[in-house]
């Protein structure tokens, strides 16, 4: 695991994840403050979640895919990785090593995101408050989930096409999985179109995953069969990133 | 668990991008030691050091490498926020690491400074540590080294040669390099010499006598 601690150190070393841990931490706090919220204690709750998953998602996307891009670009064009290669860990062992270093610090995010929820914003009734660690469990889960494969499919397209391209796709392909797939949805409700419902079809659905709206409104947990349900598509998903990001992951720049 | 690296590369074998860019007349084997890889610019140094390395396929023939192999490129960089003595931390195995904090101080390589502020030769040198302290003492290791020696200064360099005296018995080192005093003792060295290649191991071998060759 020489390559993941090198990452790890690396990315530890140039210190970018402090913003989004302070974000992540002092945001939910500091943006209700400066809210309605602060006119109606009622919402100041509801706040607070929107604001802790708001910045979960900006900083994951903006630094997350950001970071893996420049590990996987950095590792092809430096040398580190061919000189990985040769002492025997393999393109595919790299990709996992760049990845988990990654992941390391995009998971503790989500952890403390799901935390100040918990407890930062519980619901005054009792049987809300029940299924309050349900709910939360569940998005955090399928955060990441979501979150993971896009990391590697960053780090993976631009260790072949460059850190811009690693991270512009991956990011265009979350915005478009969460917002954009509702548009495409919209467009079929007011006229069906063969060649649309393929594209809905086959698209990334993440506005499965985005269970803020749940947490806002109270509306309980997921129940078992669907989160059970979702999961497994987006493991689905996962499978089919994984296949892409070692195709497409090369551990050093082409002679 | 064997000690003993060895390269062998069979008579016939060819290097290149592709095209074939030199080629190997006879067999040749390589055993523990220090063997100098010896070529004009743009001959195949690095084309033969990266098809050794396992990361260019041969053009034509084959080659056998048996050992704990590591490729260290000419042009191989690290993140410029990390620190040299962060790098060794993560990269060698605990017990070596004060060791190679103590030969970078020796040769004036200040692990503590940002690797994006280090000097060329620094550089090397941390690459180099790396490399050296990387080396696994209970089997044969084969450490190929392209320009180890570019930018860096005569005394860090003495230590590093120092260094591969003391593991010469369990480490082949194949070191492309460009002498630059004729008096440099080169026992062993593969040369490449217009589209051939060819292993040169006479006593007494200098660079000065390799040189004329070359020519």
């Amino acid at each position: 695991m020489r390559l993941f601690r090198l990452t790890l150190a690396t990315i530890f070393q140039r210190k970018a994840w402090v913003i989004c841990a302070l974000a992540v931490i002092i945001m939910p706090f500091a943006l209700p403050l400066v809210s309605s919220a602060t006119e109606k204690p009622i919402l100041v709750q509801p706040a607070r979640i929107l604001a802790a998953w708001g910045t979960l998602w900006t900083c994951t996307l903006m630094w997350g895919l950001y970071t893996a891009a420049k590990e996987g670009e950095k590792n092809a064009k430096s040398g580190i990785g061919e000189y990985f290669q040769t002492t025997g860990v393999s393109p595919t062992r790299q990709l996992f090593e760049i990845w988990l270093a990654v992941f390391c610090f995009v998971a503790p995010l989500a952890i403390i995101t799901g935390l100040i929820t918990q407890f930062g914003a519980t619901p005054a009734l009792a049987d809300e408050r029940a299924m309050w660690w349900t709910l939360n469990i569940q998005y955090v889960s399928l955060f990441l989930l979501v979150i993971g494969p896009l990391l590697a499919l960053a780090t993976a397209l631009a260790s072949r096409f460059g850190g811009i391209a690693g991270f512009t796709i991956t990011l265009l392909i979350t915005l478009y999985g969460l917002y954009g797939v509702g548009y495409v949805e919209h467009m079929l409700q007011v006229e069906e179109n063969p060649l649309l419902r393929g594209l809905w079809v086959y698209s990334p659905h993440y506005s499965f995953a985005d269970l803020t709206q749940r947490l806002l409104f109270k509306r309980g947990s997921l129940p078992t069969d669907g989160f059970w349900n979702m999961t497994l598509y987006f493991t689905g998903i996962l499978a089919v990133y994984v296949g892409l990001s070692r195709l497409t992951f090369r551990a050093k720049v082409s002679a | 668990m064997n000690k003993q690296a060895s390269i062998h590369l069979d008579s016939g074998l060819e290097i290149g991008y592709g095209s074939p860019l030199a080629k190997f007349g006879d067999a040749v084997k390589l055993t523990s030691g220090t063997h100098f890889l010896l070529a004009r610019n743009g001959r195949g140094k690095t084309t033969l050091l990266r098809t050794l390395a396992g990361t260019l396929k041969p053009v034509a023939g084959s080659f056998r490498a048996e050992g704990y192999l590591q490729y260290l490129p000419e042009d191989l960089n690290f993140d410029s926020e990390i620190t040299p003595a962060m790098i060794f931390k993560m990269l060698l195995p605990k017990d070596r690491v004060k060791e190679a904090v103590e030969l970078a101080t020796r040769i004036e390589l200040d692990v503590k400074k940002p690797y994006g502020r280090l000097s060329t030769g620094n550089r090397r040198k941390t690459a180099l540590i790396m490399a050296e302290f990387s080396v696994r003492p209970d089997t044969g290791n084969i450490l190929l080294l392209d320009e180890p020696f570019s930018g860096l200064d005569a005394f860090a360099r003495q230590a590093f040669e120092e260094i591969w005296k003391k593991s010469a018995s369990n480490v082949l080192r194949l070191v492309s390099c460009h002498p630059d005093y004729d008096a440099m003792e080169m026992p062993n060295a593969l040369m490449i010499e217009g589209n051939t290649a060819r292993h040169l191991d006479e006593p007494g071998q200098t660079w000065s006598c390799l040189k004329a060759l070359m020519n």
